[in-house]
């Protein structure tokens, strides 16, 4: 009897140690270990809106590299095809009898280029008002102002990071005499500026220098505003590190003898990295921006070579702003959606890397 | 206090003497200038210039110095508070500005008056019904207004209500066709601005009830609100009496930051809709080379925006006790 009870009790035992272990097995099924990277990303893609952008930012990508696989036309080949034009007239004569008669009279005209035509099979948004099709114009633009802006944000954060991570990091004299470079730049006005820019670059193409050709107009133009725009993220890097080099693991870092390159490269300008990410994302949008208005002003690409800021500005024909919608409308809705969408990632990376938004 | 809005108001001298430097070498560089256009308007009329014309022309526009000493003389004649004669409009500049800065001040103030009244109930909606449907939708409205390049939005409303509905006037500030005076005048005038002030606030509103509803957020999640309730406050007591006030700090301190803008002129929104504006006024100048009237009115943009920084941080101090300036 007793041994029963035993064995009974080891039994039990047993049993509850066998469902410990099993309780640990489907612990580790479902706690899934998670880095912060994959909390990030896990954050990120819980809101539907930045779901939303990263959507349209992908689509608009592989509209303008991936499509011209499918639709090969040529952006800058104008269709000769020819266009028949009917205009009507009404014209009145007196007939025998002393009444006024009237009757319409068809012009038929035959033009060469087949400009300004109304979306069909052949050009699914119709020609702009040199013949060229809208759709493969669009495209090219498209690849014109997103490799810009990309390039142009690449450079003001590379600016910034060097000029504000110096700042911070060093203090006292260096830290003054940049931070006074950032209020002159604060303060200079950018359009105006831009403009002069633009006509000192026309001034260098005509006097002969091929790299400033008509066609990279508008890339040595946003290279010189990245020149004049990396302040705020010096600053935002600048006020980062300032707080962040009080802390223990940088009088670790001392204490370990590393190079100040490093420890500014390697220990403090990482953790400003997620800051930088959301500020570099939603720039992304207004250098888009910022490049289709100067398109617009008629310092961007050149008719051929469109932009799609210049696209739109064949509405300043007032026969074209009423009449052809399809002409200047596809642009600005390309580049609403592109900016829509690199303004929903990046509050979705803003949610998602923020520590104290956390629900 | 004192000492330090002294510092501050020495550094600024400092950063626009900078900032003019840097404008009037830019404009020297220029390939044009407005002697050669002129004269070159002159030949095509068939009439001959020699060069003693030519160098009489330089020395009154004083373009025959270099850009160093040209520099240095106009430095000189600011002091004397002389901003020189605009080139293209033959006046001094101080009265070309002070003749197109009524139009463009009226767009921006009465926008930015409009901004305010529907960006901060938006902002507070949206931050006390986070993540419901209607904060939701309002982040999405105005994320497309911020999104809109302001050419094509005021291109198609332009074409909206200008030309297909001819509700509005397409362009202009004045009616050519009437003869009008006094109110009506002003009423007219208003009537044309409709549409470039709506075209403005529509852009606007974005980035401003975005700031109220973070900050709204912010100050929601603070321990005062839970304490508020806790005492059972009504709700609206709780949001427009202790949130809202705190909320209301940055927004008051942005304001300083608006004064460069209310007074620069949209140049985009002044060339879609063709007014009269300092905008359009600089953009035709800067296409002329007009040395002295693109410097007064760049050197006028940036006294502005120093002034800004500098009332901005004032005011933190001001409106926030908890701020002290060093």
């Amino acid at each position: 009897m007793m041994e029963n009870n035993n064995l009974n009790i080891e039994a039990v035992e047993n049993e509850a140690i066998a469902e410990a272990a099993e309780e640990e097995v489907t612990h580790e099924q479902t706690l899934k270990l998670m880095s912060p990277m994959q909390m990030v990303i896990r954050r990120f893609f819980r809101s539907k809106l930045s779901i939303i952008g990263l959507v349209m930012v992908v689509s608009l990508f592989l509209f303008c590299w991936v499509g011209p696989l499918f639709y090969q036309v040529s952006p800058t080949e104008i269709d000769k095809d020819g266009k028949t034009e009917y205009t009507t007239k009404w014209v009145e004569y007196e007939d025998e009898n002393g009444n006024i008669q009237g009757f319409y009279q068809v012009i038929e005209t035959q033009l060469t280029d087949n400009m300004l035509s109304e979306p069909s099979g052949k050009h699914p948004l119709g020609t702009d008002k040199t013949g060229k099709d809208v759709l493969a114009r669009l495209m090219n633009g498209g690849k014109i102002s997103l490799t810009i802006s990309f390039m142009a944000v690449f450079i003001v954060t590379f600016l910034g990071i060097i000029f504000g991570g110096l700042a911070g990091y060093f203090g006292g004299v260096v830290d003054n005499v940049i931070m006074r470079i950032c209020d002159i730049l604060m303060c200079l006005p950018g359009f105006p500026i831009l403009l002069i820019v633009g006509t000192i670059i026309d001034g260098l193409r005509e006097g002969g220098m091929a790299m400033f050709d008509y066609q990279y107009k508008i890339y040595w133009l946003m290279g010189f505003l990245t020149l004049i725009s990396w302040s705020g993220t010096a600053r935002l890097v600048r006020g980062q590190i300032l707080s962040l080099r009080e802390q223990e693991y940088m009088v670790a870092a001392e204490a370990m003898g590393y190079s100040t390159g490093r420890k500014i490269f390697k220990h403090l300008v990482p953790n400003v990295m997620p800051q930088l990410i959301v500020s570099m994302t939603l720039s992304l949008g207004s250098m888009i921006l910022y490049e289709a208005s100067l398109s617009y002003l008629g310092l961007g690409a050149p008719e051929q070579y469109a932009a799609w800021g210049t696209m739109i500005n064949a509405a300043k024909d007032p026969d074209i702003l009423s009449n052809y919608f399809n002409v200047w409308g596809p642009p600005g809705i390309c580049i609403i959606i592109a900016v829509l969408g690199f303004n929903f990632v990046g509050d979705g990376l803003r949610d998602a890397l923020d520590p104290k938004m956390r629900r | 206090m004192l000492k330090y809005i002294l510092k501050r108001l020495a550094l600024s001298v400092l950063i626009l003497l900078g900032v003019s430097l840097i404008i009037y070498v830019l404009i020297r560089c220029m390939p044009v200038d407005f002697v050669t256009q002129k004269l070159s308007s002159i030949t095509t009329t068939g009439a001959e210039t020699s060069q003693e014309l030519i160098d009489a022309m330089m020395r009154t526009y004083g373009l025959d110095t270099n850009i160093f000493e040209g520099y240095i003389s106009w430095l000189g004649k600011l002091l004397r508070l002389d901003f020189g004669e605009s080139f293209k409009y033959g006046i001094p500049v101080i009265d070309v500005i002070k003749d197109h800065m009524g139009v463009s001040f009226a767009v921006a103030a009465i926008a930015t008056v409009f901004e305010f009244l529907i960006a901060i109930p938006l902002g507070i909606t949206a931050a006390t019904h986070q993540y419901s449907a209607r904060d939701y939708i309002v982040t999405v409205l105005v994320m497309i207004g911020i999104s809109l390049p302001s050419f094509f939005f005021g291109q198609l409303l332009k074409n909206i209500f200008a030309i297909q509905l001819e509700w509005f006037p397409a362009s202009g500030l004045i009616d050519a066709s009437k003869d009008l005076s006094g109110f009506s005048l002003l009423l007219d005038q208003m009537w044309h601005l409709f549409i470039p002030i709506l075209t403005v606030v529509i852009l606007s509103i974005g980035g401003r009830m975005r700031m109220t509803r973070t900050n709204m957020l912010e100050v929601l999640n603070s321990d005062y609100i839970r304490t508020a309730r806790a005492k059972g406050l009504k709700e609206k007591v709780v949001i427009y009496k202790h949130a809202f006030r705190n909320t209301m700090i940055p927004l008051v301190t942005s304001l300083a930051g608006l004064l460069p803008g209310l007074f620069s002129g949209a140049i985009i929104t002044e060339q879609v809709f063709g007014l009269p504006g300092i905008g359009n006024k600089a953009f035709e100048a800067m296409l002329v080379a007009d040395i002295p009237f693109i410097m007064g009115y760049n050197m006028f943009l940036a006294l502005l925006s120093v002034i800004g920084v500098l009332l901005a941080d004032l005011m933190y101090a001001v409106v926030d006790p908890r701020v002290k300036l060093e």
